[in-house]
C-alpha cells in the first residue's frame, strides 16, 4: 500500500501534504481479521488528521471507492484525494470469510466460484455456447499478462490446451479459468481540474462515474444480465456522452474473476447484443490486437487482491488513456471504461476516462 | 389475515477462522530487540523517539528508518487497576493496564504494571521492565512492569 501510494503521488507530483482527504477500500474485514485497517494504516498514508472514509462493497470496492473519491473532488469538497484499495489474500481467509457458516442452512462449502458456476452453465445453456469460449479468455488475458510487469500471474508457456487440460475446479468453471489470490494495492490520486492540468504527467479526464447495487438473491433476478449493471452502465454512459459502446470505447478494463464473465458483460454493458458476446470474443476483437481490446492489463485473471481489484481496473483504464500503459498500451486509446463487481453479482461500479478534457 | 403465532427459534453459533501475520522490518527488528533483551524506538522527523517503534512518522508520514535504544525504566502517565482479573488476563492476580513512557522515550506505551494493590499505584510512578522468563519476539517478552 505503501509502495502504491508513493508511486501515485510521484505521478502526480504531489507530497504527502497536498493531499486533503484519503479514501480507502478493501473488502471485509473477516477477510483479513484486521478490524478497521485504515486506522491501523493512518500513519503509512499520511492520514493522521486530515478526513479518511472507508468504503465498503465487497470485491467491488475498489472501483466504487475511486467512484467516491472522485465525486468528493467533483463537488468541491476536497481538491486532491489519495484513494487506495488492497489485500493481503497470504494472510487472510478470503473465500470461506465470503460464505460464513449460518444457523438454520447447512452451509454449502462452495465457496465464490461454486455460487457462480451454475451462472456459467445457464450462459452457455441459454445462447448454446461452446464449452472452448472461457478458454479463449482465459488464454488471452493471461497472454495479456505476460505484457505487464505487474501482473502477478505470468504463464509464459499459457495455450488453449493447458487451459483446456486444467483440473476442473467448480464445474464448469477450470482451475485456469479462475482468478489467483494474490497481495497487492493500488493507489491513485485524483485532482481537481486546476491540479490536474498542472500535472507533470498527462491526467485521464474522468467523464463519468456510477455505482449500482442488487440483493445477492431475489426472485426473477437475471444473473446473467443484472438489472444493477445495465443501469450502471447506462448511468455512466449518459454522463460520459456515449451512445455507442463499441465504437466509441477504445478499450475497457472489465472485472473478470472468471473467464466466462468476459463475455456476459460484454453483453451487459452494451458492445453487443445479449447472446453475442462470446462471438466477439471468439473472433478475436477483444485482443491486444483486437478492435475492442477487453483487460489489456491481464485483468482479475492475473492478479486478484480482491480489495483492490476493482481500483486496478479503473486505474489500467486510466494509464491507457494517459498513454502510460507500457507494453500492454492500446495504440491511441483515448476513451476507456474500468468496471468493477462485487459480492453476488450484487455491487457494480464504473467510470469512463477520456484522454480529452471534457 | 389469519391469525397466527409463530414459534420464533433461535440458535447460537459460532465463526472463527484461520489467519497469518507477519511483521515488516521495523517491527520485527523491534520485537527481535525484545527477544534479545533490549528495547528500541524510532525517531521521527522532529526529533521525537516513539515506543513501541513506529514504521511512518505521524506528522509527515516519511519512513521511519532510524532506531534509537531507550531504558528499562520510565514513569507512569495514566492507568486503570483491574481488581479482578479474568482468565484471559495475563496476570492472574490485581494488577494495573497502565501507560509507561520509558526513559529516553517521548511517547508512552500500554503495558501493564505489577504493584501488588491498588493503592500503591499512582500516576507519575517510577516502573522498571519485568522480563518474561522465556523471551520469543513478543510484546509479552516484557513480562509486566514493577515499581522501581
Amino acid at each position: 500500500m505503501r509502495q502504491a501510494a508513493e508511486r501515485a503521488l510521484e505521478d502526480a507530483g504531489c507530497t504527502w501534504k497536498d493531499i486533503d482527504a484519503l479514501i480507502l477500500g478493501k473488502a471485509p474485514d473477516m477477510f483479513e481479521g484486521v478490524v478497521m485497517p485504515e486506522l491501523y494504516l493512518s500513519d503509512a498514508l499520511g492520514a493522521n488528521g486530515k478526513p479518511v472514509l472507508r468504503v465498503h462493497t465487497a470485491g467491488s470496492v475498489g472501483g466504487s471507492t475511486a467512484v467516491v473519491a472522485a465525486n468528493y473532488v467533483q463537488s468541491g469538497a476536497f481538491r486532491r484525494v489519495l484513494t487506495v484499495s488492497f489485500e493481503k489474500q497470504s494472510e487472510s481467509n478470503a473465500t470461506w470469510a465470503l460464505s460464513p457458516r449460518m444457523p438454520f442452512v447447512p452451509h454449502v462449502n462452495a465457496g465464490a466460484g461454486g455460487f457462480f458456476a451454475p451462472y456459467m452453465r445457464l450462459y452457455m445453456e441459454r445462447y448454446g455456447v461452446p464449452e472452448h469460449i472461457g478458454c479463449l479468455v482465459a488464454v488471452k488475458d493471461r497472454q495479456n499478462a505476460l505484457k505487464n510487469p505487474y501482473a502477478h500471474l505470468q504463464i509464459p508457456d499459457i495455450s488453449l490446451e493447458m487451459v483446456m487440460q486444467s483440473p476442473m475446479l467448480w464445474e464448469p468453471i477450470r482451475f485456469l479459468e479462475s482468478c489467483p489470490s494474490s497481495d497487492g494495492a493500488c493507489a491513485l490520486v485524483l485532482a481537481d481540474e486546476e491540479h490536474a492540468s498542472r500535472s507533470p504527467n498527462p491526467p485521464a479526464w474522468i467523464l463519468g462515474t456510477s455505482t449500482r447495487a442488487d440483493g445477492s438473491m431475489y426472485a426473477g433476478k437475471d444473473n446473467i444480465h443484472p438489472a444493477s449493471l445495465i443501469a450502471c452502465a447506462k448511468d455512466v454512459y449518459a454522463k460520459a456522452g456515449i451512445t455507442d459502446p463499441r465504437r466509441q470505447i477504445d478499450v475497457a478494463e472489465l472485472y473478470v474473476p472468471f473467464s466466462w464473465y468476459e463475455p456476459m458483460y460484454l453483453e451487459t454493458l452494451g458492445f453487443c447484443g445479449e447472446g453475442e458476446g462470446w462471438k466477439l470474443v471468439e473472433s478475436g476483437a477483444t485482443a491486444l490486437g483486437g478492435d475492442l481490446p477487453i483487460n489489456a492489463s491481464g485483468g482479475v485473471l492475473s492478479s486478484n487482491p480482491i480489495g483492490a481489484s476493482g481500483m486496478l481496473r479503473f486505474g489500467e483504464a486510466a494509464l491507457q488513456v494517459r498513454g502510460m500503459a507500457g507494453q500492454h498500451q492500446v495504440e491511441g486509446a483515448r476513451l476507456a471504461l474500468g468496471h468493477a463487481f462485487g459480492g453476488a453479482h450484487s455491487y457494480y461500479a464504473m467510470w469512463a476516462v477520456s484522454a480529452d478534457k471534457p | 389475515m389469519a391469525e397466527t403465532n409463530p414459534e420464533l427459534l433461535t440458535k447460537s453459533f459460532e465463526l472463527g477462522y484461520t489467519y497469518t501475520r507477519s511483521t515488516g522490518p521495523v517491527i520485527g527488528h523491534f520485537l527481535t530487540e525484545l527477544r534479545e533483551g533490549r528495547i528500541v524506538g524510532t525517531r521521527t522527523s522532529d526529533g521525537r523517539v516513539l515506543v513501541p517503534a513506529a514504521e511512518y512518522d505521524p506528522v509527515s508520514a516519511e519512513a521511519l528508518t532510524e532506531f534509537v535504544s531507550v531504558a528499562e525504566e520510565g514513569v507512569v502517565t495514566t492507568w486503570s487497576w483491574v481488581a479482578e482479573p479474568i482468565s484471559h488476563h495475563l496476570l492472574q492476580k490485581p494488577f494495573a493496564f497502565a501507560l509507561v513512557r520509558l526513559d529516553g522515550a517521548d511517547v508512552p506505551m500500554l503495558h501493564m504494571v505489577d504493584a501488588g494493590e491498588e493503592g500503591a499505584m499512582r500516576t507519575g510512578m517510577r516502573v522498571r521492565v519485568r522480563w518474561a522468563a522465556e523471551r520469543r519476539g513478543s510484546i509479552t517478552d516484557i513480562a509486566c512492569f514493577e515499581p522501581a
